[in-house]
């Protein structure tokens, strides 16, 4: 037995959230993220995640790929609600809990594609990026996953280990709105 | 290289997004002989126009395309899932 406990901090605690006039950054509630993994040949499952899965929130269900999904949420999930998800998939896909491995960022604001559009290459005009849609891109150096959850704004999902960089190149993009 | 790669899960995406694989070759059986396994793993066409390759998603879906390229203009021609669309090759 180790002498030393192993504390979960929050992986964006000590990041400052900038004085914004465009962009404004959330750390978002650590709370659950399930990645679902189909088969990319499969069908679509999002209709029957969202009715199970997607609680509340809105946009909870999100597409990450021939075949991949996650579900998000703000709140902690217990070992029978994930086991609950992941039964529920079976035989169509698989469920691997990441709530410990990825970070969620929300940016929101009048500026939020212009900060965003330095960083990565995706089109985030509102017609070709509508409310709900998501996507797995590079901004700068760092992959992530967005998603446009509202007109103006963004969440950005990123493995744990790049929130603080991500965050830190976020808040350099948004000096000039600041 | 191709500087756009129009991906069929994810669009138009810089090809600093994207892994080069290769030429598309048909794989010999598994008891060709030395040679022909000697030909598909070092010896590679240097081709002026087009050419099949295989390119990963590396940054986004994560799905392997097969792509027609251009080596000339850089134009990319086709581009889609090797995957799905069967392809009878297999990746090397």
């Amino acid at each position: 037995m180790s002498e030393f406990r192993i504390a979960l901090r929050p992986a964006l605690g000590s990041a400052v959230k900038p004085a914004p006039r465009g962009v404004a950054m959330t750390a978002m509630p650590e709370g659950h993220v399930v990645q679902v993994l189909g088969s990319p040949q499969g069908p679509d499952l999002s209709k029957m995640l969202l009715g199970k899965n997607a609680g509340a929130s809105p946009h909870a269900v999100r597409s990450a790929g021939p075949g991949q999904w996650f579900i998000v949420g703000d709140t902690p999930l217990s070992h029978s609600e994930f086991t609950t998800i992941a039964t529920g998939l079976k035989p169509h896909a698989a469920a691997v809990d990441q709530s410990h491995g990825r970070v969620r960022i929300r940016l929101e604001g009048a500026m939020v594609e212009r900060t965003l559009a330095k960083g990565t290459a995706v089109d985030l005009d509102l017609r070709m990026f509508p409310v709900g849609n998501s996507t797995t891109t590079l901004l700068g150096h760092i992959s992530v996953h967005l998603t446009r959850v509202d007109v103006a704004a963004f969440e950005i999902m990123v493995l744990r280990g790049f929130a603080e960089s991500l965050w830190e190149n976020l808040v350099r993009m948004n000096v000039e709105f600041a | 290289m191709a500087s756009i790669i129009s991906c069929p899960h994810c669009g138009a995406r810089p090809r600093e997004e994207f892994t080069i694989q290769g030429a598309v070759l048909p794989r010999p059986a598994s008891d060709a002989g030395t040679k022909a396994w000697m030909d598909y793993v070092y010896l590679r066409d240097n081709p002026r126009g087009c050419h099949r390759e295989y390119w990963h998603h590396t940054s986004g879906c994560r799905r392997w395309l097969v792509i027609t390229r251009d080596t000339v203009s850089h134009e990319v021609e086709t581009c889609h899932d090797a995957a799905l669309a069967k392809e009878t090759e297999a990746r090397p």
